[in-house]
């Protein structure tokens, strides 16, 4: 039979004697094969080799008891759960899983949520009772601030005193210090998050000006892409530590607080000795220096055991004046850091360019996680198969017998 | 009632649609895994599976097909997943698939000539063909179980009758030969009956 020029392929022949074709092409088949021998010759042909198939009989199922009574069973399908009850405990079972997941990330939010606005309000709330309180309210900043008072207390008398005294001659210092009460060097460490960094960066420098303060070190660091930070060792009057601190604090969110008072009365006081001591030993040796004659060799030996006092007073008159300030002015410590906000950054300069780079970093990306892929494969590969192997075997041989005798198990039930 | 409405009723609860459904086509279930598979235990094994996944699939059905259809896309991927782990117990365990082993079989079985022949074939237009001359699934059936286009399944089954007309001719022709020049073994018309009860798939 020649296709092309045959107006009936024979696959339509075929899909004829199948039923697969349209009614109007199945007369048309049906017609042209009454005539045409080589398309009645197909037709007969593939007749005789569909009904060959006849030959290949299947015996009927040994149907097995477990299916027989299964289905003498009605309760065995009645067992299974009608679809509007089986869909109604599903929905019900799917809604309590939804529900226990929507309560799980709701405890999950406030688990994260509660803590940090506690911390966040925990100094505001502090401020507050502070000032309530009238800034007694911190035990430990409280009792230190306390003792402060009443050391500085003390010292009021010991400074008439010493005044009086005029122990110290020439470099009296100006606020006077006596020796009958403690003297505290303070060091307060403070660690502060502010809104805005440059707002914080301008009260902290009119703090140090309004308590006459100064700051000893200032480092500033703007790394990119992250908050900016500021550490500053400052300076403060003793007495206007509290209001400088309470006003530093206030600047932000306190992240961490320490306060230290180093007791320096016994050395303040020991070299206060011992400048009185070598300062009487100077006056008496500058008045055998004065009063007694004598060879040259002694002369020059008493100069020099002069000089060697004098400097021993200056060296400890230093010693003295540093302790004294520590003690005037307190260090604050202050880490002021910023609230890191995103920020967008400047402008590309131009769509090509924008398109350029992120056609080059996608490539890189691309290539970079390929290349992962493959080294992942590379070094996982083998041991994951490994125990895949190892695992899998055992797993699928496991779940296979448990299907069968959930299978045998149902069937024993029925 | 048609199989959709038995089915349908079946899904609502009713035990008896479904013992109906099974006295329909236990027969046609058994026959599809017999034609395909050696062993008649296991064929038996799937024909119970294919039921019971029917009865487990029953809240999910929805008429959109025929039921004949919807059973046979049961049967045939239990079909594949049960060709799949013998593959792998092949692979892994050194079982080997059982094979239809002719030379075992009663030679004067009637369908063994078109078996052999049917055997010759390449295994996708193998099965196509028994689809539609066992299932009597349509084209557009075959196509959507096999996944293949309505052509494709067209011209594949036509090859496939051809190449079985030419293996079969032949061997219809030595056949009668046989019958004609050895009385004696003649494969009686009661052949394919005395097999079955043999319980051979043959």
């Amino acid at each position: 039979m020649n296709d092309t020029s045959h107006p009936v392929a024979p696959e339509e022949v075929m899909s004829f004697l199948d039923g697969e074709l349209s009614t109007d092409r199945s007369q048309f088949v049906s017609s042209h094969i009454e005539e045409c021998f080589d398309c009645g010759k197909l037709r007969d042909s593939l007749g005789n080799t569909s009904r060959a198939f006849a030959h290949w009989v299947v015996p009927a199922p040994p149907v097995a008891a477990g299916v027989k009574n299964l289905l003498a069973s009605s309760a065995f399908v009645a067992s299974f759960k009608r679809p509007s009850q089986g869909g109604l405990s599903l929905a019900v079972s799917r809604r309590r899983q939804w529900a226990l997941l929507v309560v799980s990330v709701v405890l999950v939010v406030l688990a994260l949520w509660v803590p940090n606005r506690v911390a966040r309000d925990l100094p505001v709330t502090e401020a507050r009772q502070a000032r309530a309180n009238g800034g007694n309210s911190e035990s430990m900043n409280g009792s230190l601030d306390q003792f402060a008072n009443e050391s500085r207390g003390r010292l009021q008398v010991p400074r008439a005193q010493s005044n009086e005294i005029g122990m110290r001659g020439t470099q009296e210092p100006s606020n006077g210090w006596g020796q009958n009460g403690p003297l505290i060097a303070r060091t307060v460490s403070l660690s502060v998050v502010v809104k805005d960094f440059d707002a914080g960066r301008a009260s902290m420098d009119a703090v140090l000006a309004r308590h006459k303060g100064y700051a000893a070190s200032l480092n500033v660091s703007t790394p990119l892409g992250a908050a900016r930070r500021l550490e500053a060792s400052l300076r403060i009057p003793a007495p206007k530590l509290e209001a400088a601190l309470h006003e530093l604090k206030s600047l932000g969110r306190v992240e961490g607080e320490s306060q230290n008072g180093e007791e320096v009365t016994a050395e303040h006081a020991d070299l206060v000795a011992r400048i009185k001591n070598d300062r009487e030993t100077e006056v008496r040796l500058q008045d055998i220096l004065r009063t007694r004659t004598g060879k040259v060799k002694d002369v020059l030996d008493v100069e020099q055991e002069i000089a060697r006092v004098r400097g021993e007073i200056e060296q400890m008159e230093a010693e003295q004046k540093n302790l004294e300030h520590r003690v005037d002015f307190a260090t604050i410590d202050l880490k002021l850091a910023e609230e890191y906000k995103a920020q967008l950054g400047t402008p590309a300069p131009s769509v090509v360019i924008q398109l350029r780079n992120a056609t080059i970093n996608g490539f890189r990306t691309a290539f970079g996680s390929l290349l992962a892929l493959v080294l992942f494969l590379a070094e996982s590969a083998p041991s994951l198969m490994l125990w895949l192997m190892f695992a899998g075997i055992p797993a699928w041989s496991l779940w296979r017998r448990y299907r069968r005798a959930q299978s045998r198990s149902a069937l024993a039930g029925a | 009632m048609s199989d959709e409405r038995l089915m349908l009723a079946f899904a609502q609860g009713s035990s008896e649609a479904f013992t109906e459904l099974f006295h329909r086509y236990k027969q046609p279930v058994y026959g599809f895994f017999c034609r395909r598979i050696a062993e008649p235990a296991n064929a038996e094994e799937l024909a119970q599976e294919t039921f019971f996944a029917l009865l487990r699939a029953r809240d999910h059905y929805q008429p959109r097909a025929l039921f004949r259809t919807y059973l046979y896309a049961i049967s045939f991927k239990i079909l594949r997943a049960h060709r799949r782990k013998a593959a792998f117990r092949a692979t892994f365990f050194g079982h080997r698939n059982p094979v239809w082993d002719v030379s075992k079989r009663d030679a004067t079985e009637s369908g063994l000539w078109v078996r052999r022949a049917v055997e010759k074939l390449d295994p996708l237009d193998r099965e196509i063909v028994m689809l539609r001359e066992f299932e009597q699934l349509s084209y557009a059936e075959i196509a959507d179980l096999l996944e293949l286009r309505l052509n494709t399944v067209r011209s594949r089954l036509f090859r496939a009758r051809t190449a079985l007309r030419d293996l079969l001719e032949p061997a219809a022709r030595a056949a009668k030969s046989v019958l004609e020049h050895h009385p004696a073994q003649t494969a009686s018309p009661n052949a394919a009956e005395a097999s079955a009860q043999k319980g051979e798939c043959a």
